[in-house]
């Protein structure tokens, strides 16, 4: 492909990227999005060589005035859009961009229409790159920054091979003698490759190193909110069954402390209920409490629990990525110890529930430190304990309802007389008496627990749980309902547990007297026949991991997973790094310590350590690469096979040989010839006279005479110049 | 034969009577196939008609001789027109000029305007007589000789003539070894009238037309630029080199490619070219206190401009 053709298809890509980009992150109207589309494609079917197009765009009868005019035209039609139609400059200056794309993309005559072109490509990639957090954009961008370096390489190389100053002739009119010399060769398009990963992989290693200040200024909400239902203080039964078949994702809870999972469902808790009036639970517990920020972005509880005097399980830590719900709970495995995240302020309640000041509008993240109380063995054997008195008032209160619940309840337990064997008994009757069933009239009803219970039979985790905490309070074991949700989807590629509106649930906490409360779910497990073909759930898992690295790493990255990110580096390579970071140290320990003043004291002495060794690096690669160039140049050879790089090869080589002969105390005046040198040597330094003859033959051959240089040729010369660099002037 | 074997039997053709002088030699070839015109300037008894009148030689040419004078008319290098009693009519008797190699000796020893004659046959290789045109057959080439050495009686010539030759040469003194060659010569005949010719005339223009495919590279170009530009800037010189002396400089180091047997030019052949292609086309500046017409002292400065000059690598 000729260089001119190639430069022109990545501009065209260039360009598409960025619209695509555009189109997608902020959502031009249709008819733009079609049009710059429709423009994009001619042009590059133009390109292609297709006549039709070619001969429709080549005879537009629009002279230079004319594109001034439909720029202008342009610019008036964005005030008219910023003051009546769009009302905003942000989307006004989106559509004015994507018409001057549109405009550039017909009028690509001079090599400056195309400087404009790219920087139009580049004003609009930063325009989405602030405008969103999706990952799509992650490819976009990537395709932008490939074109990128090869647009720029491209428009280069065809800077230096075009004769003519300004004008740009149509790549496909061009027939030059010359016309061998301007194309891709393999080593070119590995080389502009090679140069976008390196462009890619330093952007990557900026990215992580240098401290965020903060996010795009213009990002984007993230629409709607989730409407969700069964997390306020008040919740009519049978409300949860509503979201049961929505299958978007509420939330993901990574575990990263507990490397072997067991796949067993994780209760994550949101709200709990005490009372109940036969229709609607309310939390007469309401009132809020803030939580005391125990270091900056750690809340704890702190003793002042609600779950107090309970034996407690293990800790257990849990990264939750939150996504904008209409609710200010904060939901996380029971019972929340700590949270750690960047919020302003949190609340909690007598229940344990924590909540956000106010519903987020946007994903957070947040890490949990919460413990499960365990089941105390006191409370299996011989005598129940007295209750507390404020678990006594606010947990055994009932509704008014018929007495076959109480004489149901009585049946269940009359043989068991332990608060905890009670509850197992009750469990038990539930799941096995009563089938699970979405099909619950979700319709208002006169006494819902009482259909439940004796006439349908059927019904969902919100009846289930009701019914029991009922039928508990009835035979006076305090207990009250929960609702959150029951994560089963485990990505084992990812290590976190997906969490979806249809993992909403709602199961009971029974209180006993030693051990506080205990969770017991009465809901018989839904046999669902599982989704889609093994392979499609397997790539499901991975592409949902790779959002959330996405958003992990890119979105919501902070200071405190560049210190993760960087301490991870740091632990494996110790024992290769200790010792290059300690020369790196003696090296640039005054720059060290320069730096250290200048960065604040909380970033830690790994991450200078790490910075001295990238500049380390750099400087070392810098030189090397210096030296290459001024002594050894055949090494830093040519990126083209054929054509201008041996010209600039073999020009390199002769200058080199004359910078060397200039060491050898010849006049190194600039005004000496090539042949004149020649002489020169043969008069003083009769040895080197082959060399340098020999070098300056192919150098004025190639570099003056545009002649064909052989591989051959090539590598003589590079003898040549070997030779005579090994070679001392007898001082006269 | 190719064209490089031509220019070098023609060379060793012509170095059989001029000893010791191959510079020269190459140089007349140079301005022959730059399709220009020659100056000679030294003093007498080194050559220089022996020269020009062996290039002609080597050339299957015609070949005349106008030795100039102060009474020396146009009409004398021109041709006349008389009138023929049989036709009724005046007829055209074209003078010397209509040759293919015209030697013009002592140039400058004739009136201004009988040298002013010379001009446009020089410039255009055509004659105008009575409202006629009458063309010269190529190639043509004048090689003109002058004096340095006399001042009285003479009509320098003027920059606007002076600008038409191509280069202006000087021969020197030959070599002892080389002169006692010459002297060694045990022959009554004109060393010149030894030579066979060795290219007829079409072919000297086919070989003037090669210097044309001649390849310059582009900051060859500018380098020569640079130069040309330098003596119009120099303090050392009132007049620099026109735009006509540097197309004159470019043909000129495209031919000597062609001689030295290259398809492109190098630096070396514009930098060896310009003392003797640009010297007689400058004035050197009356403050300098320098010899104001003198042939060493514009080379000299020619020279020392074109070191100052960077050479493109």
């Amino acid at each position: 492909m000729l260089l001119s053709q190639a430069l022109h298809l990545t501009s065209m890509l260039l360009a598409s990227a960025s619209f695509i980009g555009l189109t997608l992150g902020a959502g031009l109207p249709e008819w733009l999005a079609a049009v710059t589309g429709a423009t994009l494609i001619a042009v590059l079917l133009r390109n292609m060589g297709m006549k039709p197009v070619d001969r429709l765009t080549t005879q537009m009868p629009v002279s230079a005035v004319g594109w001034n005019l439909i720029v202008l035209g342009g610019f008036v039609g964005f005030w008219i859009d910023l003051l009546w139609v769009s009302g905003d400059l942000l989307p006004a200056g989106l559509h004015f961009l994507m018409i001057l794309m549109v405009i550039k993309l017909f009028n690509l005559r001079l090599r400056r229409d195309y400087l404009h072109l790219y920087a139009i490509s580049l004003v609009a990639m930063l325009a989405s790159g602030s405008l969103t957090t999706d990952l799509w954009f992650f490819p976009i961008f990537s395709i932008y920054l490939l074109a990128g370096v090869w647009t720029l390489l491209l428009f280069q190389l065809t800077k230096t091979s075009e004769v003519s100053g300004d004008v740009w002739m149509s790549a496909h009119i061009r027939h030059t003698s010359h016309e061998e010399n301007h194309r891709v060769s393999p080593r070119l398009f590995w080389i502009a490759n090679g140069l976008a990963l390196g462009a890619f992989l330093i952007t990557v290693v900026i990215f992580f190193t240098i401290p965020r200040v903060n996010a795009g200024i213009y990002q984007k909400g993230f629409g709607e909110n989730l409407r969700m239902s069964g997390f306020s203080d008040k919740v009519n039964l049978g409300a949860i069954g509503s979201i049961k078949r929505d299958p978007s994702i509420v939330m993901r809870v990574e575990l990263p402390r507990s490397p072997l999972h067991d796949a067993r469902p994780l209760y994550i808790r949101g709200v709990s209920f005490d009372q109940y009036d036969g229709k609607v639970w309310t939390n007469q517990l309401s009132y809020r409490r803030s939580l005391i920020e125990e270091s900056p972005g750690t809340f704890t509880f702190r003793g002042k629990r609600a779950v107090s005097r309970s034996q407690l399980g293990e800790a257990m830590h849990q990264k939750i990525l939150l996504e904008p719900l209409d609710t200010p709970v904060l939901f996380a495995a029971p019972f929340i110890e700590s949270v750690t995240g960047l919020f302003p302020s949190l609340f909690f309640d007598a229940t344990g529930a924590v909540y956000l000041p106010f519903p987020s509008s946007s994903r957070i993240e947040y890490t949990v430190v919460s413990r499960a109380t365990v089941l105390v063995p006191a409370d299996l054997g011989s005598e129940p304990g007295p209750y507390p008195e404020w678990v006594v008032r606010q947990y055994l209160q009932l509704p008014l309802q018929s007495d076959r619940i109480t004489a149901l309840a009585g049946e269940v337990t009359q043989k068991h007389y332990r608060p905890y064997e009670k509850a197992t008994a009750i469990q038990t009757y539930l799941t096995s008496q009563y089938r699970y069933s979405l099909d619950a009239p979700l319709a208002e009803q006169h006494q819902p627990l009482e259909e439940f219970l004796f006439e349908r039979k059927t019904g969902y985790c919100e009846h289930y749980a009701t019914a029991m905490v009922i039928m508990l309070r009835t035979v006076g074991v305090p207990a009250r309902l929960v609702t959150g949700f029951m994560a089963t989807e485990w990505n084992e590629y990812g290590h976190y547990y997906v969490v979806r509106q249809q993992d909403a649930h709602a199961w009971v906490e029974v209180y006993l007297p030693h051990s506080g409360w205990i969770r017991m779910d009465p809901t018989p497990t839904e046999d669902n026949p599982p989704a889609g073909g093994p392979v499609w759930k397997v790539l499901g898992l991975i592409v949902d991991n790779i959002k959330l690295q996405w958003n992990r790493l890119f979105v919501q990255y902070s200071a405190a997973d560049q210190l993760a990110v960087v301490r991870e580096l740091k632990a494996e390579g110790m024992s290769v790094r200790n010792k290059a970071l300690d020369s790196m140290t003696l090296l640039f320990g005054a720059f060290l310590t320069v730096l250290s003043g200048i960065v604040p004291h909380n970033v830690s002495q790994v991450r200078i350590g790490v910075l001295g060794e990238l500049l380390g690096v750099a400087v070392i690669g810098l030189a090397v690469l210096f030296w290459l160039r001024r002594s050894r140049p055949w090494v830093a050879r040519s990126l083209w096979e054929k054509g201008r790089g041996h010209e600039l090869v073999i020009a390199q080589y002769y200058r080199r040989m004359r910078t060397y002969l200039t060491g050898q105390g010849f006049s190194n005046s600039t005004a000496i010839a090539p042949l004149e040198l020649v002489e020169i040597t043969h008069a003083r330094w009769r040895e080197a006279y082959t060399a340098v003859a020999s070098i300056t033959e192919v150098y004025c051959r190639t570099r003056f005479g545009h002649l064909p240089l052989t591989p051959e040729d090539l590598k003589h010369t590079e003898d040549q110049l070997r030779h005579l660099l090994e070679l001392r002037k007898p001082q006269a | 034969m190719t064209s490089t074997e031509t220019i070098r039997a023609i060379q060793e053709n012509i170095a059989r009577v001029i000893k010791g002088k191959p510079h020269v030699i190459e140089m007349c070839l140079v301005a022959l196939l730059a399709r220009g015109h020659l100056l000679l300037e030294d003093v007498p008894g080194v050559g220089k008609t022996t020269l020009a009148h062996s290039l002609a030689r080597s050339l299957d040419c015609s070949f005349k001789r106008i030795q100039f004078t102060s009474d020396l008319l146009p009409s004398d290098i021109v041709g006349v027109s008389i009138f023929n009693r049989q036709k009724q009519a005046f007829e055209f008797i074209p003078g010397p000029i209509f040759a293919n190699i015209v030697l013009a000796d002592e140039i400058n020893r004739t009136t201004p305007k009988t040298q002013s004659s010379l001009l446009e046959a020089m410039s255009e290789a055509q004659i105008s007589f009575d409202n006629k045109t009458y063309p010269l057959n190529p190639p043509f080439m004048v090689i003109a000789t002058q004096n340095p050495a006399e001042y009285h009686g003479t009509f320098p010539l003027p920059e606007s003539q002076l600008d038409r030759f191509l280069m202006r040469l000087r021969i020197g003194y030959p070599a002892p070894e080389e002169e006692k060659k010459v002297l060694e010569r045990a022959s009554s005949l004109h060393p010149a009238e030894e030579l066979l010719p060795l290219l007829t005339a079409p072919e000297v223009v086919q070989l003037q037309d090669q210097v044309d495919k001649i390849f310059m590279e582009e900051s060859l170009t500018e380098y020569l630029l640079s130069i040309v530009q330098s003596t119009r800037q120099s303090e050392l010189l009132s007049l620099g080199v026109s735009t006509r002396g540097a197309l004159a400089l470019s043909r000129a180091a495209k031919a000597l490619a062609l001689v030295r047997g290259r398809t492109y030019c190098l630096p070396d052949d514009i930098k060896e070219l310009a003392p003797i292609v640009l010297s007689h086309r400058i004035m050197v500046a009356r403050q300098t206190g320098l010899h104001q017409r003198s042939f060493e002292q514009a080379e000299r400065i020619i020279r020392d401009l074109v070191d100052t000059i960077p050479v493109p690598v």
